[in-house]
């Protein structure tokens, strides 16, 4: 379980989260909305370790992730994507995979056996040797995700995973979405502003506002909050 | 591009790749061309003493292509660019002739000490590989001169001061020949291994993207200090090999700027982050070098100069590099 | 106070303010086209034969050979811009194609002025009237006075320049967002070529203060020019345009104060090690508005 607890992030005398508290159970999806400029992504970078939290604390089961480095966060079991897809161009997709797994004491043949199953679950097994620059955006963002799941994280934190996905291709990813919980038994904090597939994969919805949490609850609940409809539609 | 016709574009190209269907027979491929280089680089230089006792020639091109080889571990495969790359070069040449000449040693473990100096100031100097891509690049520059002063200042008695060393008494120019062979193959032998280990793979994607990296669990620090110190002992060899051969050691050459910019035009015209890219680039550029420098010593320089400027605006990939970029469908078969 | 000590301060003044106009060019064109320009030491020498010839040739006093030397050099800047910097935007490492180039560029430079003007070092035949002053027991060239008088000048010329003028506020949007400033409609490219012309015309006219200044100057020290202002501009913070000022002053002052005491080997040393400290330290230089790591 993730357990965020007041967390401020401030840039000089910015304030970009100012006290965000949020919990994402076990096995659950967590769906995070917002405008741009809402501070989604300084969350993320924040428990993910590429900033350091002004105040506050983050934690995985008890673990505190407060000042560890990215590489140490993605080792207590958290794994990342982001808006802009980042892959290693100049590499296979194998070879992608296979950076993910480099600090988990696996064998050539075991290596080989997760990247298989994730290249195929996200279609792109028979492009396994190809550079990842030759991917198109969509396919990015899929090798991306399939290049954490592969390190088995117990949290996934997705950066507006359907930006710049053609259709087909969002589809496919919603399905991976939806069966993480489940199948794969990993929690997800999905951060995105396209409301049809946050309000349909999410169990409980959290919307930030300014550096806010502005309202959470289910997806129904949200719909009808009244401060969320003066944010969105308002003002 | 929209994304339907890029992937159309990937799904009618794939069928031209024999390795779609026989992935394993691409790394088979692979190693077979490395095979083949490496087996002509051995028979090219081996046999050399047998034939000749003219063996400067050949001595030096396996100089640039060991230090072109190893400059590629840290620029092509970290992606850094030490500018202060001679630092090394020039330590291992002092650390030879002092070991050498002021303590009296043999002439390998002198070699073992120059190895084990330039890996101590490569650990010394650490620190510095926090510093983002240009900034360490200038740094490293700074610190070469640094060394420079530093010996300097030494005191004369260990490292002959303004006239340098002169290691009379060692003087055989055939072993050092194959000191440098050895190096050669040494260094070889250290990219294969890093192109296909571990430590590769991480290295590449911090190239790439250096906080995707970090974000899946590459220890950046720690992964790009191995291959550091990888990369500074082959350079240190290569000087103290050297001084050993022509048995003089002094400030000024050991501390050439060209040796760096020699490292980086050899490694950059083959093409950066390719095995074959330093060898390609010293075999095609060594011998056109030498004879500049032999007939005109200041135009070296000046050709040297515009060589850099016109690679890096026409042939920004080197020849390797051009060529995976044009035959992109060979790229995989390119170690 | 020991008068030998006053002394080694009041030429770390000196000296701290003209490798500050050096940092101060190259942290312009760092800071606006990201372009690491190795070649500015080779510049600078070029601008004090410049001085030389003009004063051989045409009879120009180094001072009025200043606006000529900046004109020239700004015009070669202008070209140099269109012919070398403006594709390396499209390559992979902008930053370290340049950096690669400019080196390129530095040889070239060296190697050029090597076959025309010879190795031997030259000097600029200059002198005023008195050749110095004296302030109890410290001794001031009025040359170096001079010298010092003409950096704060142009110091003072660029600092209003970028802080009071539109093209000059433009290159501070630029440093700061590249762009956004394309978004507002400014031609970049004109803009970019003109701020390599500035820098490059800065470093002729540091190249006549130089020489000025310094006994004499050769093809060879180039190098260390371009070196000295890379340690004042990370001193003093990378693309921080006035920053470099604090930064050259800051490192005139150990350079000159550690000459007093020790030999110039060590106190170039000395610019190392406060080099290396500051980024272990302080790794956005003391006035840094970026990170170096």
């Amino acid at each position: 379980m993730l357990k965020v607890d007041q967390l401020v992030k401030t840039f000089g005398g910015m304030t970009a989260l100012a006290g965000i508290s949020l919990t994402v159970p076990d096995r659950s999806i967590l769906g995070v909305l917002g405008m741009n400029g809402s501070g989604k992504t300084t969350m993320l970078n924040c428990i993910n370790g590429i900033y350091e939290a002004t105040a506050g604390e983050i934690s995985l089961d008890g673990v505190s992730l407060i000042g560890k480095a990215p590489h140490a966060v993605f080792s207590e079991g958290v794994g990342r994507t982001f808006q802009v897809p980042r892959i290693f161009p100049q590499m296979s997709l194998l070879e992608n995979l296979a950076v993910a797994l480099l600090n988990k004491g696996l064998s050539n043949a075991q290596v080989a056996e997760i990247s298989a199953h994730w290249l195929n679950k996200v279609e792109l097994y028979r492009l396994r040797h190809n550079y990842a620059e030759e991917l198109s955006g969509g396919q990015q963002k899929l090798l991306e995700l399939a290049r954490i799941m592969v390190a088995n994280p117990k949290l996934v934190l997705l950066d507006e995973p359907f930006a710049g996905v053609n259709p087909s291709l969002a589809l496919l990813l919603i399905g991976i979405i939806r069966e993480m919980p489940q199948e794969v038994g990993c929690s997800v904090m999905l951060v995105s502003h396209d409301l049809t597939s946050v309000y349909e994969l999410s169990d409980n919805i959290l919307v930030m506002h300014e550096g806010h949490v502005l309202a959470e609850g289910n997806a129904e609940a949200i719909q009808k909050n009244p401060d969320v409809i003066e944010a969105y539609l308002g003002a | 591009m929209s994304d339907e016709t890029r992937e159309t574009r990937i799904e009618a190209q794939n069928p031209l790749s024999a390795s779609q269907k026989n992935p394993e027979k691409t790394s088979h491929i692979k190693s077979l061309i490395w095979g083949g280089v490496v087996t002509l680089i051995i028979l090219a230089f081996l046999p050399v003493p047998l034939f000749t006792t003219n063996l400067s020639f050949m001595f030096y091109m396996m100089l640039w292509l060991t230090m072109a080889t190893s400059f590629n571990f840290v620029a092509g495969m970290a992606g850094y660019m030490p500018f202060g790359y001679v630092a090394f070069y020039g330590i291992g040449a002092y650390a030879t002739g002092v070991l050498y000449k002021t303590f009296g040693l043999p002439i390998p473990i002198a070699l073992a000490g120059a190895a084990a100096a330039g890996v101590a100031i490569g650990l010394l100097l650490a620190p510095t590989l926090r510093l983002k891509g240009v900034y360490f690049g200038i740094v490293s520059l700074a610190l070469a001169m640094a060394m420079k002063l530093i010996i300097s200042l030494m005191p004369a008695k260990i490292t002959g001061g303004s006239l340098g060393l002169i290691l009379s008494g060692a003087n055989d120019p055939t072993m050092a020949y194959y000191a440098m062979f050895i190096v050669l193959l040494g260094a070889l032998a250290a990219g294969t291994w890093l192109s296909m280990s571990r430590l590769g793979i991480a290295l590449r994607a911090i190239r790439d993207d250096r906080e995707a990296a970090e974000v899946v669990g590459v220890n950046v620090v720690r992964t790009r200090l191995k291959a550091w110190v990888m990369a500074t002992m082959f350079p240190s060899l290569v000087g103290g090999v050297e001084a050993w051969y022509t048995n003089a050691i002094d400030l000024e050459s050991s501390f050439n700027l060209l040796v760096t910019a020699k490292s980086i035009v050899y490694a950059m015209a083959g093409g950066l982050g390719f095995l074959v890219g330093p060898i390609v680039g010293a075999s095609a550029l060594y011998g056109i070098d030498q004879l500049i420098w032999r007939h005109f010593p200041t135009l070296n320089l000046l050709i040297l100069g515009v060589v850099i400027i016109a690679l890096m605006l026409l042939l920004p990939r080197g020849i390797v590099g051009a060529f995976a970029q044009r035959f992109s469908r060979f790229r995989r078969f390119i170690p | 106070m020991n008068e030998l000590l006053l002394q080694g301060l009041v030429n770390g003044i000196v000296v701290g303010l003209i490798y500050a106009l050096i940092g101060v060019s190259l942290n312009v064109i760092f800071g606006v086209l990201r372009v690491v320009n190795f070649a500015h030491g080779e510049f600078i020498v070029l601008g004090a034969y410049g001085a030389y010839f003009a004063q051989q040739l045409l009879g120009l006093s180094p001072l009025l050979a200043m606006p000529l030397v900046f004109l020239v050099f700004g015009l070669i800047g202008y070209g140099l811009y269109f012919l070398l910097v403006q594709r390396l935007s499209r390559s992979n490492d902008p930053e370290h194609a340049s950096l690669l180039v400019m080196f390129g560029l530095s040889l070239v430079l060296g190697a050029l002025m090597l076959l025309a003007f010879e190795a031997d070092s030259r000097s600029l035949n200059f002198s005023l009237e008195p050749p110095f002053l004296m302030f109890g027991n410290v001794i001031l060239p009025t040359t170096k006075l001079l010298g010092l008088g003409v950096s704060v000048v142009i110091t003072g010329c660029l600092a209003y320049f970028l802080y009071r003028t539109m093209p000059g506020k433009a290159l501070r949007a630029i440093i700061m967002n590249r762009d956004a400033i394309q978004i507002v409609g400014v031609d970049l490219n004109h803009l970019s070529a003109l701020t390599f012309g500035l820098g490059l015309g800065l470093a002729g006219i540091t190249g006549i203060i130089v020489s000025m200044i310094f006994p004499s100057f050769s093809p060879f020290i180039g190098q260390d020019y371009t070196l000295i202002g890379f340690i004042v501009i990370v001193l003093g913070g990378l693309g921080h345009p006035i920053g470099a000022v604090a930064g050259g002053i800051l490192f005139g002052l150990a350079e000159q104060t550690a000459m007093v005491f020790f030999s110039g080997t060590v106190a170039m040393l000395l610019g190392f090690v406060l080099l290396i400290a500051v980024i272990l330290i302080r790794p956005a230089g003391l006035f840094g508005v970026q990170n170096l790591r």
